[in-house]
């Protein structure tokens, strides 16, 4: 496997993870009995995505790497619908389609 | 009038501050990694990351950061909340343009426009689709 797909998978990886820890995050906000447990949680998975982050900057540059982390408002969404029970409304997904272009294009171009 | 198109003042606010940190620490963070050794172990990485003066000032930020972004998830959908964060991307922009005397290419105009319209679609829709502990009187009815 080349660096730069090593690079690309740890991006797509930390967006994943950065998924999963925000949903941690609002679980906090859902149980208040277990309020700590799902923050320690959450803070732990946030801690791995940023060492997978910047693992993935020492094969990419970071003109590559920070357009690839506009996923993660793809995999917040996709997550806060699957597990959370949020209600995605076309708009909502509309927003975060647009936003996905838009960061790219100014990412892309710095 | 829908009340759920008018966002609460604290939670503008808490938004206003989760870009505002998010930007410093991707300006912050930026100038730590260019730091770090270069090697492809991740250990290392980890290693270099824990010993480095500059993270501290990170942690420092993405202490803050958490603090505000758990008051912000107790009266908005994560959906709705973390897209506002993408006005970073704008901020960080801009903020080079203003005080780094870099150029912004047209196509960046093009992207900090389509972001703002990206966010201005989120913050169009409801801002809770689920009920928060935050949200709910001790009854369990929502406020």
């Amino acid at each position: 496997m080349s660096a730069t797909a090593i690079g690309v998978l740890l991006v797509v990886v930390s967006t994943m993870v950065e998924g999963f820890g925000q949903v941690f995050l609002k679980k906090s906000a859902l149980e208040s009995m277990r309020r700590n447990l799902w923050i320690g949680l959450g803070v732990m998975v946030l801690t791995v995505e940023i060492v997978l982050y910047s693992g993935a900057l020492r094969f990419l540059a970071v003109s590559t790497a920070f357009p690839l982390t506009s996923l993660s408002f793809v995999m917040v969404t996709v997550l806060s619908r699957w597990l959370l029970g949020e209600v995605i409304t076309p708009k909502r997904w509309i927003g975060v389609g647009l936003i996905l272009i838009g960061t790219s294009l100014i990412a892309a171009h710095a | 009038m829908n009340p759920e198109s008018h966002l609460p003042a604290r939670l503008l606010i808490g938004l206003a501050i989760a870009i505002g940190t998010d930007t410093a620490l991707q300006l912050v963070w930026k100038t730590g990694v260019a730091d770090l050794p270069d090697t492809t172990s991740i250990v290392e990485i980890a290693s270099a990351v824990a010993h480095a003066p500059i993270f501290v000032v990170v942690i420092g930020l993405m202490a803050i950061q958490l603090v505000n972004w758990l008051k912000v998830l107790d009266h908005a959908d994560l959906s709705f909340a973390k897209p506002f964060t993408s006005l970073s991307y704008v901020t960080v922009c801009l903020l080079s343009v203003f005080y780094l005397d870099e150029r912004i290419a047209p196509m960046q105009l093009v992207g900090i426009a389509v972001v703002v319209s990206g966010v201005w679609c989120v913050a169009s829709t409801p801002r809770t689709t689920i009920a928060t502990t935050a949200e709910k009187t001790p009854e369990g009815s929502l406020r």
